[in-house]
């Protein structure tokens, strides 16, 4: 029971990391980024390729380093964000809404595509494996007191990413993301350089996504094509919109409930015959549903982000001016339709 | 160049299926303005319905029609259920793509929990493969493309020479417009999915037929394509679309049969992500009036 527990809080500590970076993108930014769990993906991917060692045959992947687990993070969240930074930059640059999305749906499944057919890159459909207890001997751990460990490090992390996101969150920096948000003509005509601030938001978030699949890396102890279909990216979207889009708390909250909350839901349901695939099927099947209905009747989520007060309600100027912003935005859509 | 007109003859096929679905997909955007992303999943359920029909005993047309039809109630309820609640209350474009990427997933689990995720067979007898001009075409393939033809005719005569046709063209430009000029636009969308169904549903089917398995993953997997021949075309205009389904059905035979089909998705998404950056509005406009503008 203690075990399952470890491992339920273990696996949702590292989903409200990996939340908490999409959050940045789609939550202040407001970008529905469908590429995001690749970001997760190479994260994870790059921990494993830097820590188990040269390939032995049959297997095959490029670089096969030994160094110890931090390096190995720090190098995957920095390629993570290299690789946000090339996707980044051409889809943000001229695209908004849906044909945004769309790029990053297809940008997601060129990386899926490669990393499963082009063995020598991350040995294709297979996958890697092989890290096992990453800085266990470090610490002197045995396998019964490891888990505890690993727990303590993924709820740290998380603790720290909350932190962090907390200041930047409510940073010039922050605020000024949610004002592209809101409306993007307006912020731009107050002089805020949009695609430089939207591409800074997509890397930071890419960045923490990759952190998210380094720890994941670490509990599995492997990776491969099946543990990231594009569809995962769905249930951090769930997580999110559960939760409240653009708050923090809310967000850790969705993953709370929709990623552990649905797992022990479904968990003591009975076994169907030949049907293994009877709880995962119902898991998603409810995690559709519920992203219908809270777009639908609850959009803001359970815990909304907090609407920043006017700290100066007795001048006029600031409501005045954001009437002319929403007017010359408007003028401008007509110009461009 | 023997070789290169067989390739150019499977991209045919390839090309009637893409174009049939990209169509429906862009029927169900024009009058909505919701880019639907379960589309792919009344392929598969069209799929499913010929397969439930084979496996009775059903004839091919029986099949065919079986598919349609299947095809046709999904979307009529994703529409109804869905898509026509978010547009009413004004719930923008976004956030309603979103809404049907959760119903893609609920539909696909479905299926996986009543037929498994496995790969079902499709089987039908292809017929011994016949020289017609430099192509080889074995008579499903050759029912395919015809149907495809009939079915993209039948759909011009509609669009263009209908009451209906003509409603459809007016809520797709302006929806408010057609409102108050007395056309019931929730009713014409309605019907248009409905439409867009029968036709998805038929593509499913034909798409089977021509790959000889499917799973409840299939749709989705040809929905990435569609949506590449979509764009290409120019979402919301049915000529555009038309064009671009045979030039990339096309090409990614050719792609396939001479570098490599495993990277077919990957290279679809190159050409699609290429057509957004330089010619976001499709790659045919500017030229001549597509039907829907």
């Amino acid at each position: 029971m203690i075990d399952y527990l470890v491992s339920v809080l273990t696996e949702g500590s590292i989903f409200a990391i990996m939340a908490l970076g999409l959050n940045i993108i789609w939550g202040w930014s407001g970008d529905f980024d469908l590429a995001f769990y690749g970001y997760v993906a190479l994260g994870a991917y790059m921990t494993l390729v830097l820590t188990i060692g040269p390939a032995t045959s049959p297997t095959t992947y490029i670089l096969g380093l030994s160094l110890p687990f931090p390096i190995a993070v720090a190098i995957a969240v920095i390629s993570s964000m290299l690789l946000a930074l090339i996707v980044g930059a051409i889809a943000l640059r001229h695209l908004r809404g849906i044909y945004f999305s769309i790029v990053t749906l297809g940008a997601v499944y060129v990386l899926y595509t490669f990393a499963g057919q082009f063995v020598p890159l991350f040995n294709g459909y297979n996958g890697l494996s092989g890290l096992f207890d990453p800085m266990g001997d470090f610490f002197n751990l045995d396998f019964t007191s490891y888990p505890f460990f690993y727990l303590g490090l993924c709820v740290a992390v998380l603790l720290v990413v909350l932190f962090l996101v907390t200041r930047l969150s409510g940073s010039r920096f922050g605020l000024a993301l949610r004002s592209l948000r809101e409306d993007e003509r307006a912020a731009a005509a107050f002089g805020r350089g949009i695609y430089v601030m939207k591409l800074k938001a997509y890397v930071i978030g890419a960045g923490i996504g990759g952190l998210g699949g380094a720890l994941f890396a670490g509990y599995l102890s492997a990776f491969n094509p099946s543990a990231w279909s594009p569809v995962e990216t769905i249930v951090l979207y769930a997580a999110i919109l559960v939760g409240g889009r653009g708050s923090n708390r809310g967000v850790v909250l969705g993953v709370a409930v929709m990623v552990m909350g649905l797992q022990e839901a479904t968990r003591y349901l009975p076994e169907i015959a030949n049907q293994p695939s009877f709880a995962p099927a119902l898991r998603l099947i409810l995690t559709g549903v519920i992203l219908v209905l809270f777009i639908r009747f609850r959009p803001q989520g359970l815990l909304p982000e907090r609407r920043l007060r006017d700290k100066d309600p007795a001048g006029t100027g600031g409501a005045a001016v954001a009437v002319e912003g929403s007017v010359a935005g408007a003028t401008l859509d007509t110009g461009a339709a | 160049m023997h070789e290169a007109l067989l390739t150019l003859g499977f991209g045919l096929v390839t090309a009637a299926i893409l174009s049939l679905s990209a169509l429906a997909f862009t029927l169900e955007y024009s009058v909505t303005n919701v880019a639907n992303l379960s589309h792919g999943e009344i392929l598969t359920v069209g799929a499913y319905c010929a397969y439930l029909v084979q496996q009775h005993g059903g004839g091919v047309i029986l099949s065919g029609l079986a598919a349609a039809a299947g095809g046709g109630l999904l979307a009529l309820a994703v529409h109804n259920g869905v898509v026509d609640r978010f547009v009413r209350r004004g719930i923008g474009g976004l956030p309603t793509f979103i809404a049907t990427l959760g119903v893609s997933l609920v539909i696909q689990n479905i299926l996986v929990i009543i037929f498994g995720a496995a790969n079902l067979g499709y089987t039908v007898p292809q017929g011994a493969p016949r020289t017609v001009g430099p192509f080889l075409w074995t008579d499903t393939e050759i029912q395919i493309m015809v149907s495809a033809v009939v079915i993209t005719a039948l759909l011009y005569v509609i669009i263009q020479h209908t009451r209906f046709g003509k409603s459809l063209r007016a809520v797709s430009q302006n929806r408010s417009l057609a409102r108050v000029s007395g056309i019931n636009a929730n009713r014409v969308a309605a019907l248009t999915w409905l439409l867009a169904g029968l036709i998805g549903g038929y593509a499913g089917f034909i798409l089977a037929e021509s790959v000889g398995t499917f799973s409840p993953y299939s749709g989705f997997s040809f929905f990435l394509i569609t949506l590449t021949a979509a764009v290409a075309g120019g979402l919301g205009k049915a000529v555009g679309t038309l064009v671009g389904g045979i030039i990339v059905g096309i090409a990614l035979e050719f792609f396939g049969g001479y570098l490599s089909a495993s990277y077919n998705l990957a290279f679809a998404f190159a050409i699609l992500s290429l057509v957004i950056l330089v010619r976001p509005r499709g790659l045919f406009v500017g030229g001549r009036r597509s039907v829907f503008e």
